[in-house]
């Protein structure tokens, strides 16, 4: 067991989340699409990650912003379906989501029906941000100490670690997790349970009392 | 971490407070300053009053000034917010004459404050021009527009234009409100403030003495709209709503609003909302000082159904006061109020006098999808629309000005 000596510490940071106006909207599907490959890559992040520290509630039923905007703003069901269906993590990078999007896009404007050319009332606003992020110094190296240290996190913190942190990992692994790997089999069957939470269908708020549990749960019991 | 910071960590979370710590210790030493153009009244002055004493309590340097102005001067300022909020019509010449003297006189006045300032936000159009008279400026500007500027009257909007293209970065509240401007345009909510006298929980016993002292018996549900005397906040559709609804349900209608000293023009919508009333027991109009913050959140919370049925609405911070108060809000939809209220979750969004009755006579035959919304639309403010949050976006934004441009993704 590393626990004691050789153990690594989790090192807490925090991040904000600037939102900018790009200035580019859209009324249709077509203007969408149009739209798309003109806009900065930052925009793709926000309309996926971004929406988690935004104004937004947890029974949203899509787990991106394009998606919402096809069902609520445009009435297009099936589209809404198809682009929900897009898993951001298991992309590339960002640039790969929004080659996915464009290829969605480009298949439901091919149906040639009333959709393709329907506006909205509603306009789809691409929204830029500037991720800053940085060291709080807040720093926890046993087990027992973690939980508590994860609690008192920020939001924004939390939202680094857990779900962004999921994005800049090449497998896909938050940064709790990634910690928790040095501690070898003992944190296996936390690890597998924290991985089985899916971050899409929960406010932060939701998220993060649920990973504290699981915490709590699994490594309170250590004692000392 | 001081009294002040303690009370705001019991409400928001000691790890939000602590996370704005490290923030403000970022711009530990810069000057920071707030022109606005009114000290009370609306819903700018309410922010300034809380976010600069807070700003204070984290050991930052901010002041805030108020510029002075003539009856002219504000005459023309409300004509610029209506024209931007899609009025038509010109600036009178004379008006126009009175904006710009008074920012050549106030920037004298300011000169020693704002010249070697680090950072220097300016609210909404009234101080807008004060920019063109310091060319050797220290520190960066940032224009606040507060106003819902989705579809301007276009030619007032280039004069306007004129003043704030300069700036090196403008807020805005909704994406719907930014416009093409040379620089960055953020997007930041208002908010509210919980430990301010409006917003702090009252005893029962003081929001029936309050009902009591205003001649307002509680007798029977009460329907509360809060707001200046203003035709966009269309007070005129919530009584004719309250008529349709009270064929149906018996209730009473309050609509209580102060006024702003640089609204020159609630008088005369006073006038034809006391008109409308007139003889009518179930309507109560009051007109409350720009201060009785205490007095409207008695109001507030003694409400049944709180109502903001604007036609154009900047932001809302009154739909946020309800929402923070457990009330389900019915509200117009447009502006900012699009993102505070979500339908069925914590009030309706209506578009007529028409909807929002049936909202309110919904809303008080179901009393416990109301208090399930009520308690829905109290936690929605506390994770979105509170002070110390709008105060964590506004440090990141001048942390970001000061950093080298680069990766949308970096570290400071």
């Amino acid at each position: 067991m590393k626990e004691h000596g050789t153990t690594l510490p989790f090192r807490f940071m925090e991040c904000a989340l600037l939102t900018l106006s790009t200035g580019v909207r859209a009324q249709s599907i077509r203007e969408l699409r149009t739209a798309l490959p003109q806009t900065p890559l930052s925009s793709i992040y926000y309309h996926f990650w971004g929406r988690m520290l935004r104004p937004h509630i947890a029974e949203s039923e899509f787990n991106n912003d394009f998606a919402s905007w096809a069902d609520s703003g445009l009435g297009d069901i099936e589209l809404a379906e198809a682009l929900s269906a897009i898993n951001p993590v298991a992309c590339a990078d960002l640039g790969e989501i929004r080659s996915i999007l464009e290829d969605i896009l480009d298949a439901r404007l091919e149906n040639g029906d009333f959709m393709s050319w329907k506006k909205s009332d509603r306009e789809f606003y691409f929204i830029a941000c500037t991720k800053m992020m940085f060291d709080t110094g807040r720093e926890v190296s046993s087990l027992k100490d973690f939980p508590l240290a994860v609690k008192t996190a920020s939001r924004q913190s939390f939202f680094h670690h857990f779900i962004d942190g999921r994005r800049r990992s090449p497998e896909g692994k938050d940064d709790f997790s990634l910690w928790l790997e040095q501690f070898g089999e003992e944190t296996e069957p936390l690890r597998k349970s924290l991985r089985a939470i899916d971050s899409y269908l929960f406010s932060l708020g939701e998220l993060k009392g649920q990973v504290v549990s699981l915490l709590e749960k699994n490594l309170h019991r250590r004692g000392k | 971490m001081s009294e002040m910071l303690k009370k705001y960590g019991e409400v928001v979370g000691f790890h939000a407070m602590d996370s704005l710590m490290v923030i403000a210790d970022m711009l530990r030493g810069k000057k920071i300053v707030h022109v606005n153009s009114t000290k009370e009244g609306g819903g700018v002055a309410e922010i300034l009053s809380s976010m600069v004493p807070l700003s204070k309590e984290l050991g930052l340097d901010v002041s805030w000034e108020v510029i002075e102005g003539n009856p002219d001067f504000f005459a023309c300022t409300k004509t610029l917010h209506n024209s931007l909020q899609g009025m038509p019509g010109g600036l009178p010449e004379q008006q126009i004459e009175a904006y710009v003297e008074t920012n050549r006189t106030n920037a004298e006045k300011l000169r020693g404050v704002v010249e070697d300032a680090d950072y220097v936000f300016i609210h909404d159009p009234q101080p807008a021009p004060l920019l063109g008279y310091f060319p050797k400026r220290k520190g960066k500007w940032i224009w606040r527009c507060h106003i819902d500027v989705s579809s301007p009257n276009r030619s007032v909007w280039r004069f306007v234009k004129k003043h704030v293209e300069g700036y090196d970065a403008s807020i805005f509240s909704l994406p719907d409100f930014a416009q093409t401007l040379p620089h960055p345009q953020f997007l930041i909510t208002p908010s509210i403030d919980p430990l301010s006298e409006k917003n702090i929980a009252l005893p029962k016993s003081e929001v029936a003495k309050t009902y009591e002292e205003l001649g307002i018996p509680m007798d029977k549900p009460v329907i509360l709209q809060v707001s200046r005397f203003d035709r966009f906040k269309d007070p005129l559709g919530v009584i004719e709503s309250f008529r349709i609804a009270r064929e149906h349900v018996d209730i009473r209608l309050v609509l209580a609003g102060g006024g702003a000293t640089d609204d020159p023009e609630s008088g005369e919508v006073l006038a034809r909302v006391q008109e409308a009333a007139a003889g009518d027991p179930d309507i109560h109009v009051l007109l409350l000082p720009a201060d009785a913050h205490r007095t409207i959140n008695a109001l507030q919370s003694g409400a049944d159904v709180v109502m903001q049925k604007s036609t154009k609405e900047g932001f809302g911070l009154t739909v946020t006061e309800g929402l923070w108060k457990k009330k389900p809000v019915i509200g117009g939809d447009v502006g900012g109020i699009r993102l505070q209220i979500i339908n069925r979750f914590n009030g309706f969004r209506v578009r007529s006098p028409e909807g929002a009755a049936i909202r309110i006579r919904y809303l008080l035959t179901h009393k416990w999808k109301r208090e399930r919304m009520g308690v829905n639309a109290r936690q929605y403010v506390l994770e979105n629309f509170l002070i110390t949050g709008q105060l964590r976006r506004y440090l990141s934004l001048l942390v970001s000005l000061n950093s080298p441009d680069g990766e949308w993704e970096r570290w400071i």
